[in-house]
């Protein structure tokens, strides 16, 4: 069951400088793509300080910000949003793949 | 005058040294603000303008590169090198777009002026793809071939790009500003949906000159343009456009962004005072250094020299035999394949649109396949609609069996352009940063639904626009059928709206017919809609002309009563 639907529950993301490529902030102050990894604040100043964290990280990524997230009773988190879902998993439809001739 | 571009002559508009070097040194310059961005010298404020006004663009999962294709022309050698540059600095695949340029989705920033610089090799560039400039001047797509044109309106979009290239007053206008150029009666370049609409036409006297439309767009508040010069001679046409221009630059809302746009100044003052400004500027400069030398304009226009076309067979017993034994080929000759003006050829439209795919995306195999079919068949040139297709402008008649089985093998064979697969879709919310909803898994749905070819023939001609957003990259507005995404507590919804129309003298916006539908039932609420129009039909009717004979309310009862 999910929990903190509230959107209390917030992890701190960003785009990639040298790609775009949608990044999380980790307990260790380190960039990453796993959003499993993201670095979990659970109220509202702990989210504050986890922002000034993430701002204090943010040479080599673009505009750090918080996202409201979910946490399933196996600890799995997901982004409350369409489209923070969208930005942490990609695409939700196949795109064509460069040496196709047809898209299937 | 024969072009060293594979020994083969091109028929448009070729770089000078002034083109190049000016593409060229923005490509260095932005080199080096690339190297100072990644190396921490510029912040990303400093920076996000400099990369914009490249055309680069941060969307949810990458940076974004939007390349313009001028007047939606491209020679083989470019979209080769456009599917080349997919492949090494992108994934492989790009994304046409309803302003007939060509977006890749997954660009790293290290490798944005490495692919600026493979593009200027081939006379092309992303300035101004960005901005609050002038953008990329569009055009109709059949232009330069098609059997009703007056005039080849890309010689006058090359003439505005020259003239709007940097243009230093004009760098930092209120807001976007889209001006877009048709030279044909029927109206393939939407001119009544933007910001400025040229329409070429024969007078009384024979003269040819402009129908000048402002203020049209579509977006958080469409409108249709108005008409500020029913005849503008072509030799006035800067002039004009400049007169225009600093009226909106003067007097266009600077403190609201939904309010900028030169379509909300003509609604506000009216059009009557809107041309008083226009004109009153435009007398003051009317004589000056933008009235256009018929040497200027002669020496642009024979860049547009149309190709030498042999003599081919209007009437070729093959095809005709071909018609006969393969339905598909039938039904493609009849909506992918359009009048030229020269009597033994066709124009033919590579429907980006097949069964399910993402409309307007293309791989670099397929991209280079339409390549080889244009050197092959249609004199090395293809177009880009803003329909999101490609087109092959000049296919002789007794070519059409080969070009549509080298099509087949790419995918890009189906016959539905113009029926109700061939979708405008924007890129949606699964790229988008602006996007409340998706847009490309509903087209596919739809799309999916209504594969069959033979019900789409039946269905007749039927244009659904999608936009995952108010701003209408999707252009809803103008759709037989238009689908809106929106977003409510975080869930996808459409709007759906019917009777938008583009067609010159019916341009219409669509009108909504009550609350949105979920994700998962439009396609049924597409189904309800096409159903209706099929038990009402009258001869000859297409969905759009029935809408109009019996207005909104059967369509509206119907749809919902199916969700």
């Amino acid at each position: 069951m999910a929990k903190n639907l509230s959107g209390d529950l917030q992890v701190a993301s960003a785009n990639r400088l040298t790609d775009g490529v949608v990044v999380f902030l980790d307990d260790a102050g380190q960039w990453t793509a796993r959003l499993d990894r993201a670095a979990l604040a659970r109220d509202k100043r702990s989210a504050e300080i986890l922002l000034e964290r993430a701002k204090a990280e943010a040479f080599s990524v673009i505009d750090p910000f918080l996202v409201a997230v979910t946490e399933d009773d196996d600890g799995t988190i997901e982004p409350l949003s369409l489209r923070e879902k969208i930005r942490a998993s990609g695409l939700t439809f196949d795109a064509i793949a460069a040496d196709a001739v047809r898209y299937a | 005058m024969p072009d060293t571009l594979l020994g083969r002559p091109q028929h448009f508009y070729r770089y000078d040294d002034y083109d190049r070097t000016l593409v060229a040194e923005r490509v260095e310059q932005f080199r080096d603000q690339v190297r100072r961005r990644l190396s921490g010298e510029l912040t990303e404020e400093q920076f996000k303008p400099l990369r914009l006004t490249n055309g680069l663009y941060l969307q949810l999962h990458a940076y974004m590169l939007r390349i313009a294709i001028p007047y939606g022309t491209l020679s083989s050698r470019q979209l080769r090198k456009l599917a080349d540059i997919a492949r090494k600095y992108d994934r492989g695949y790009g994304h046409f777009t309803t302003r007939q340029n060509l977006q890749l989705n997954w660009i790293k920033l290290e490798d944005a002026p490495d692919a600026l610089a493979a593009l200027a090799e081939v006379d092309m560039h992303a300035m101004q793809t960005s901005g609050n400039v002038i953008r990329n001047v569009t055009a109709d797509h059949f232009a330069g071939a098609a059997a009703d044109e007056i005039e080849d309106p890309r010689i006058w979009c090359e003439i505005v790009r020259q003239w709007s290239t940097l243009h230093p007053e004009f760098s930092f206008l209120p807001r976007k500003f889209k001006i877009a150029i048709t030279g044909s009666p029927n109206d393939r370049a939407a001119v009544r949906v933007h910001d400025i609409g040229l329409r070429l036409w024969r007078n009384e006297k024979g003269a040819v000159g402009f129908e000048v439309i402002v203020g049209g767009g579509l977006g958080r508040t469409p409108l249709i343009g108005k008409t500020l010069r029913e005849f503008l001679p072509k030799d006035e046409l800067l002039a004009y456009l400049e007169a225009t221009l600093r009226v909106y630059n003067r007097y266009g809302r600077r403190d609201n962004l939904y309010k900028a746009r030169i379509k909300i100044l003509v609604h506000e003052v009216g059009t009557e005072k809107m041309r008083e400004e226009v004109e009153a500027e435009y007398a003051a400069i009317k004589d000056g250094a933008l009235k256009l030398a018929p040497e200027t304009i002669e020496a642009i226009a024979r860049q547009f020299a149309p190709p030498a076309l042999p003599h081919r067979s209007a009437v070729v017993p093959e095809v005709e035999g071909l018609k006969l034994e393969d339905r598909n080929f039938a039904l493609w000759l009849k909506s992918n394949v359009a009048p030229h003006r020269m009597a033994g050829y066709r124009i033919v439209t590579a429907s980006l649109k097949p069964a399910g795919a993402p409309p307007g995306d293309a791989s670099s195999v397929q991209m280079e396949g339409v390549a080889d079919i244009a050197d092959a068949y249609s004199q090395g040139e293809i177009r880009v609609s803003h329909e999101q297709n490609l087109v092959l402008p000049h296919v002789a008649v007794e070519d059409l069996p080969a070009v549509y089985r080298a099509l087949e093998r790419l995918g890009f064979a189906e016959a539905n352009v113009g029926k109700i697969t061939d979708i405008i879709a924007c890129p949606g919310l699964d790229y988008c940063a602006l996007a409340n909803a998706r847009s490309i898994p509903v087209a596919q749905s739809i799309s999916n639904h209504f594969a069959g070819l033979a019900r789409q023939h039946d269905i007749g001609d039927l244009k659904i626009k999608i936009s995952g957003c108010i701003n209408a990259c999707g252009h809803h507005h103008v759709g037989h059928i238009g689908i809106l995404g929106v977003d409510k507590n975080g869930v996808e919804l459409y709007q759906i709206s019917l009777g938008g129309d583009v067609d010159f003298g019916k341009t219409a916006l669509g009108t909504i017919l009550g609350p949105a539908v979920e994700a998962d039932k439009v396609v049924e609420a597409v189904d309800a809609l096409v159903t209706t129009y099929l038990e009402a039909r009258g001869e000859g009717e297409r969905f759009v002309d029935t809408y109009r004979r019996i207005g909104a309310e059967p369509f509206k009862v119907r749809m919902y009563a199916a969700l």
